[in-house]
């Protein structure tokens, strides 16, 4: 627990701090990393504590977006869009749900993937709706009662907080009894399902859960962005996020963090040299899969686990999660 | 109704076109258990070695012959270089192969463009055939045959040969396959070497139908992967019933309802989920 708090002083440090180290520039861009970083969390917890790697997450995140999109159109109110940005992705993840975790493993994988590609087709076939292939402006304005948010530090510090509010509720939720039935779960099925634990109950509430957030992170960066298009839904949309949470370290909260943050950087900094971003991520994902060490938060667990051994102190305990950590991917 | 009767055939062209593709890709997933993403990566090159391969004046079947050759090759390579060094993670093999659609995908835009082209007809094809009133190309006629040939083929391959025999023991039981003493790795590189190819193979006989263009690959993966959770994990049957169901619905979901022909095949495979989780061939499997 001491740790946890550690953890969450320094988000709060880093996210009231970072605006004075930063440019204009520096700050859309940590921004944009809050948001992400609040979809790669929900994306972690689903990989991460529930063994369901999704490949159609973005989907969610879409859902959030277009909700703020187009039902910003009819009513101007920042609580009931990104409160109905929520509902509907979750109830979505709830039905859909329902259906997907009947199935294991790679069938999710897969189906998960095809139903992003639906909403990705559906997106660009209903014009009516969603402004087809060119997408819709957000018109809603982000007025939370006392007068419009508009300047980028304001908008900043409202995704801070939303990302700090998120992570600490994730803590929380991860540590309670549900967390880790769920983490129970994913490690022997058969065993939590022995032990009389409604093991597809508890599946479904993970993914609505991650659904939802997703949403929630979409209705955000429908605020950000305040524009919307078909390829939030896309499947490698979807894949980068996936690539956010390998990228930082699967089986953590703060992992998927770490990694939103990378990646955009990362993102940004290539494209401005290079068109070629995607070769480059492709190869990144590759060489990191292939040397298996998994994600910076690891690498972090092995330099303290190093440092341990080397001093002799008596520790070994707490090498011991990060190697279980490490077998979530494998 | 004569106009249904030219499209069904269209449907069923495009179904095969899904059926190679999906064939490679059920069986690499029911033997190596991994869901191959570079899969659509490899039909669209398919289709682009072809498109250069006749831009050096060969003609359309030497261009399909050796493009196949090369899919198959890149194959072998990507095989024997990456997913083996993952042996037995197979997560991490899946997220490997996702990494190479960016690479792959990437890499033929630098190589080629991100124009649309198409592959022209061959001309020994370019005709029709006139029955009554309907017109029937004759290239479409072809794609249809070639599939049902290879659909036999893979059946003989299948149920009359060694080589048959031990990629169905692979899909039901791995581990016993290797503890019998068969060389586990080789047949793993041979498999996904024969999936790269019938994708390459569907990507240069769809060229003409499909053209080519940037994310088709993901296209066609999307497509394939429902063909697959439709018939089912390590069928080859499963995935010809069920391409040639998707592709129908496709096509005729096209006419009826132009914008909802994804959503109705989604909610096909939705309803065999429903009723046969396994999809329509598969066999259950204790995981």
């Amino acid at each position: 627990m001491k740790n946890n708090l550690f953890i969450i002083l320094i988000l709060i440090i880093s996210v009231s701090g970072l605006p004075f180290l930063l440019s204009g520039f520096g700050v859309d861009l940590a921004t944009e990393i809050y948001i992400m970083a609040i979809f790669a969390m929900s994306l972690g917890l689903l990989m991460g504590f529930a063994g369901m790697v999704s490949l159609g997450h973005a989907a969610f995140f879409a859902i959030g977006a277009y909700t703020v999109a187009i039902l910003g159109q009819f009513i101007n109110n920042v609580y009931i869009l990104i409160l109905s940005a929520i509902i509907i992705a979750g109830l979505i993840a709830l039905l859909t749900g329902s259906l997907f975790i009947r199935t294991s493993n790679f069938y999710f994988l897969m189906i998960t993937l095809a139903f992003g590609q639906l909403l990705y087709a559906l997106a660009w076939q209903l014009e009516n709706w969603t402004g087809g292939a060119d997408g819709m402006r957000v018109s809603a304005t982000l007025d939370f009662g006392f007068g419009e948010i508009a300047s980028p530090l304001a908008i900043y510090y409202l995704m801070g907080i939303a990302f700090i509010f998120v992570y600490i509720l994730l803590k929380l939720f991860v540590n309670s009894p549900a967390g880790r039935i769920i983490k129970g779960i994913m490690e022997n099925p058969s065993r939590m399902a022995a032990l009389g634990y409604e093991v597809r109950v508890y599946k479904l509430l993970v993914y609505s859960l991650a659904g939802a957030l997703a949403g929630f992170a979409g209705s955000l960066y429908g605020y950000f962005n305040m524009f919307v298009s078909p390829d939030l839904t896309y499947w490698k949309f979807s894949g980068e996020v996936m690539i956010m949470v390998i990228f930082g370290g699967v089986g953590t909260l703060i992992g998927p963090v770490l990694g939103a943050g990378l990646f955009i950087i990362l993102q940004n900094f290539i494209s401005s040299y290079t068109e070629r971003w995607q070769l480059i991520l492709g190869a990144i994902l590759v060489l990191l899969v292939l040397v298996g060490k998994g994600g910076i938060i690891h690498w972090f667990g092995y330099f303290k686990e190093k440092f341990i051994i080397r001093k002799g102190t008596k520790n070994v305990e707490t090498s011991k999660p990060i190697e279980e950590e490490r077998e979530v991917i494998t | 109704m004569s106009i249904y009767i030219v499209q069904l055939l269209t449907g069923v062209a495009y179904g095969m076109l899904y059926f190679m593709i999906a064939a490679g890709l059920t069986i690499i997933l029911g033997v190596m258990n991994v869901v191959n993403l570079a899969h659509g990566a490899f039909f669209l090159l398919g289709t682009y070695f072809a498109f250069t391969f006749m831009s050096l004046h060969l003609n359309f079947w030497l261009a399909l012959l050796l493009a196949v050759i090369v899919t198959a090759i890149l194959g072998i390579i990507i095989e024997k270089l990456l997913i083996n060094k993952l042996y037995g993670k197979e997560l991490e093999q899946v997220l490997l192969t996702f990494g190479l659609t960016f690479v792959i995908a990437d890499c033929a835009k630098w190589i080629w463009g991100t124009e649309m082209q198409t592959i022209a007809v061959p001309e020994l094809l370019n005709s029709s055939i006139t029955i009554g009133e309907m017109v029937f190309p004759a290239y479409r006629l072809f794609v249809v045959l070639v599939g049902c040939i290879l659909a036999v083929i893979l059946w003989y391959l299948e149920s009359r040969t060694r080589v048959g025999a031990i990629i169905r023991a692979g899909v039901d039981d791995r581990a016993m396959v290797a503890a019998l003493g068969i060389n586990v790795r080789l047949v793993f590189t041979g498999v996904f070497a024969f999936g790269a190819g019938l994708a390459g193979l569907s990507g240069v006989l769809g060229g003409p139908l499909i053209g080519m263009y940037t994310g088709m690959d993901s296209d066609i993966l999307v497509t394939s992967l429902i063909v697959v959770v439709i018939g089912g994990l390590g069928s080859w049957k499963g995935s010809f019933v069920g391409a040639i169901l998707i592709g129908l619905i496709e096509t005729l979901g096209k006419i009826w309802f132009p914008s909802l022909s994804m959503l109705i095949v989604f909610l096909l495979m939705v309803v065999v989920l429903m009723i046969r989780p396994q999809g329509l061939y598969g066999k259950v499997v204790s995981q």
